[in-house]
């Protein structure tokens, strides 16, 4: 599964949306609230195996489908 | 405090209509019983039914209503208290020869005097309804804050009033049915507007309103409107001068809320209101004040070492209930009964057995600190406005929304970033002159409820949007009011009248024939308060600053450092897991809620497992939309089912007829 779709679908899941873009910014359009970033950012370090640092809390990497792929593909890619 | 109901008559009565109609007043007035236990009393006469269930507190020998003139006809019912009714029953006196000591004739002999404008000069709280026979008409009145409940019922079959809308489906008056717009209200803004009730058809009378019926027609009017504008703030007051003088204003304020025939007893939660209203009673009844405190045996809603150390301060003869998880979940089918209405918290739970816990100890009146959160910006939401305003000037500012931070170091929130500070409080930033700037991160929070909706329930509200139509009722004027005004404005309309006052207030204190009285929602007290400046309720990061130099000295020095703690009660705990209550299984299953159709069944499941398997706190989304369910599946089952009243209320109604 790639990236977009597992994000999507754990977002779906556990926050109960059906649809969003994938530029849609999360906590401005309400989709998930701060305490749901700590969820997704806990789901990320669990999927992808890194860790997401506090420097790294910032909506560029977090606060939309679109920013978070991004994010998981370079961290993964500095990884590799 | 007591509960009303009645209804007009258009055709003259008959043998047969008189024993019809008799029977609809009396299923009304059974039930109402647990507002008024006392006594409960109807009467049948031409052009209107008048029912009463009494709470007797004042004159419990001649306050025995509906009370008529002799001379007009004129009859009222009608419950609450005129804490002022001694001044104007003096000025009364020489054009009215008073026959009782009760505030309800008080009312009457106003209303013969200046007709129904005589609703500006009470001091208290009230719905009453009065018929006038010589004009054929109806009347009815709601306090200013409307901290006693009034619905009606006007359609082509006639007119109809109540307390509760029970007493409207006891009577037959129209068939129970979810409102869907009163629920997509509710999970937005917390309750429905305020001329909505839960149910379709049945309208509730704004606060400050009066209405007319008269000859099938109906005419509704406000009264009476928080004015917090500009031009209102006397900016010659000084700090120390109008210290004094709201001191002077609380004192006569409790003074006269502890008139009555019974003792009069306070609720005592730990902060900084209840505290400063116990030690402001206590000073004046010399040593004999009880009081009452919801405990907690989940430390993070828990307050009970504020309450015992205000207790023991004020020598007050103190009595605490302990509430648990397993308490909440038992008793939220009861709250909902009495609330009459989809909730979003659990609170009214520890309030319903907090009311309890003074009935059992034989009292039946109690001070509470309902108001001074919305008079003197006590809620966190006035500080988010403050800070969001001076954000909103340097948009680009890093450094300022970090007060958030500092203002929640309790939440996960203050371990981010600035710039995901700003994704979340920054919300509406770049229109500070938005009418709901205040309350648009909040009413987008729980409005989020909404996702767990059923598809068609949702069809058939397409397009119409709850906190819009919320914001086109509000009076242009406020439109131009500085930011916390309008935040005030939309604070004591919203969350105070149309949650706090009724849901967790007035409906569960009846619930057990308990009077709640607000010394700080006298009007008085909110009228002198808007001719503050705002800097003398919120300085800097300190909240209800004034309120606070007057609490100084009377309540213990950690009770009055203390900043404000939100009072709320475990939902996902109280309504999953092993010792959730048997009624979830049945009413929360996918089937269940599915048969209701407001929520959807799959959605409901996924969000019960979910919460079933987390570890940890759930998260306020998923509370909040676990609350809404689980009551509008109450709410359903209570109120669309035909419903028997107990045979031996029926009988314990007298109803005459004229």
């Amino acid at each position: 599964m790639n990236a977009a779709t597992a994000v999507r679908s754990f977002i779906s899941e556990t926050f109960f949306v059906d649809d969003f873009a994938e530029e849609d910014s999360f906590l401005q359009n309400g989709i998930i609230d701060s305490m749901g970033m700590m969820e997704l950012v806990a789901f990320i370090e669990s999927t992808y195996g890194f860790k997401v640092g506090d420097e790294e809390l910032i909506p560029e990497n977090l606060d939309s489908l679109s920013n978070v792929c991004r994010f998981v593909e370079r961290k993964r890619s500095q990884a590799a | 405090m007591c509960g009303i109901a009645g209804f007009t008559l258009r055709a003259e009565l008959t043998e047969e209509t008189r024993a019809e109609e008799g029977a609809r007043l009396r299923r009304m007035v059974a039930s109402l019983r647990h507002r008024g236990p006392d006594a409960l009393q109807g009467m049948l006469r031409e052009g209107v039914a008048l029912g009463h269930a009494r709470l007797s507190i004042l004159d419990r020998e001649g306050g025995s209503q509906p009370m008529g003139d002799e001379r007009t006809g004129v009859t009222i019912v009608f419950n609450g208290e005129i804490f002022n009714h001694e001044d104007l029953r003096g000025r009364l006196a020489g054009e009215y020869e008073f026959r009782t000591r009760s505030d309800t004739e008080v009312i009457l002999a106003s209303f013969l005097k200046r007709g129904i404008d005589c609703v500006h000069e009470f001091n208290g709280q009230f719905a009453f309804a009065i018929h006038d026979p010589r004009d054929g008409s109806l009347w009815l009145a709601r306090d200013r804050f409307g901290k006693q409940p009034l619905f009606y019922v006007h359609d082509s079959k006639g007119f109809s009033f109540a307390s509760e809308a029970k007493a409207l489906f006891a009577g037959g008056v129209v068939e129970p049915r979810l409102d869907g717009r009163a629920l997509m209200e509710t999970i937005h803004l917390w309750g429905p507007t305020s001329t909505r009730s839960a149910f379709e058809g049945v309208r509730a009378l704004a606060p400050g309103s009066f209405a007319h019926h008269r000859d099938g027609s109906l005419a509704v009017r406000r009264y009476w409107d928080l004015d917090v504008s500009d031009e209102r703030i006397d900016r010659g007051l000084s700090l120390d001068r109008a210290t004094d003088e709201l001191e002077g204003l609380l004192v006569d304020a409790v003074r006269l809320r502890l008139r009555a025939d019974v003792p009069v007893t306070a609720y005592l939660s730990g902060g900084l209101d209840s505290s400063l209203l116990c030690a402001l009673a206590q000073e004046q009844l010399g040593g004999k004040l009880q009081t009452f405190s919801v405990a907690f045996s989940q430390n993070r809603y828990d307050e009970r070492g504020f309450q015992a150390s205000v207790a023991a301060a004020l020598g007050t003869e103190h009595h605490e209930v302990s509430v648990d998880d397993a308490d909440i979940g038992d008793v939220l089918p009861s709250v909902v009964e009495h609330a009459e209405t989809t909730l979003l918290r659990t609170a009214p739970a520890p309030m319903l057995k907090l009311s309890s816990l003074v009935r059992s100890h034989g009292t039946k009146v109690v001070l509470t600190g309902e108001g001074a959160d919305e008079t003197f910006l006590g809620y966190d939401l006035f500080k988010e406005t403050a800070i969001r305003q001076f954000w909103a000037r340097q948009p680009a500012s890093t450094g300022r929304p970090m007060l958030f931070g500092r203002m929640y170091p309790y939440l996960s929130v203050s371990k981010q970033s600035p710039q995901m500070l700003r994704q979340f409080f920054g919300l509406g930033l770049d229109e500070p002159h938005a009418l709901d700037f205040s309350h648009r991160v909040r009413w987008t929070n729980s409005g989020r409820v909404s996702r767990f909706l059923a598809p068609g329930f949702v069809e058939r509200l397409e397009g119409w949007d709850p906190v819009r139509e919320l914001l086109e009722s509000v009076p242009e004027v406020v439109r131009s009011w500085r930011p916390l005004a309008r935040a005030q404005y939309l604070e004591v309309h919203t969350l105070l009248s149309q949650y706090l006052l009724s849901s967790q207030g007035d409906r569960m204190l009846m619930a057990n024939s308990v009077e709640g009285r607000f010394p700080f929602l006298d009007h008085r007290v909110a009228e002198l308060s808007a001719r503050l400046p705002d800097s003398m309720k919120l300085r800097g990061l300190t909240e209800k600053l004034i309120l606070r130099r007057i609490a100084k000295g009377r309540v213990p020095p950690q009770v009055w450092n203390r900043t404000k703690f939100p009072f709320r009660a475990p939902i996902a705990a109280a309504l999953i897991g092993p010792r959730a209550p048997s009624w979830t299984r049945e009413l929360l299953s996918r089937d269940a809620v599915d048969a209701v159709g407001v929520f959807d069944g799959g959605k409901a499941e996924r969000l019960l497992a979910k919460l079933s398997a987390l570890q940890g706190l759930p998260s306020e989304a998923d509370d909040m939309a676990l609350a809404a369910l689980a009551t509008t599946q109450l709410l359903a089952q209570r109120f669309l089912s035909e419903r028997q009243i107990p045979d031996c209320d029926l009988n314990a109604v007298e109803v005459q007829v004229a």
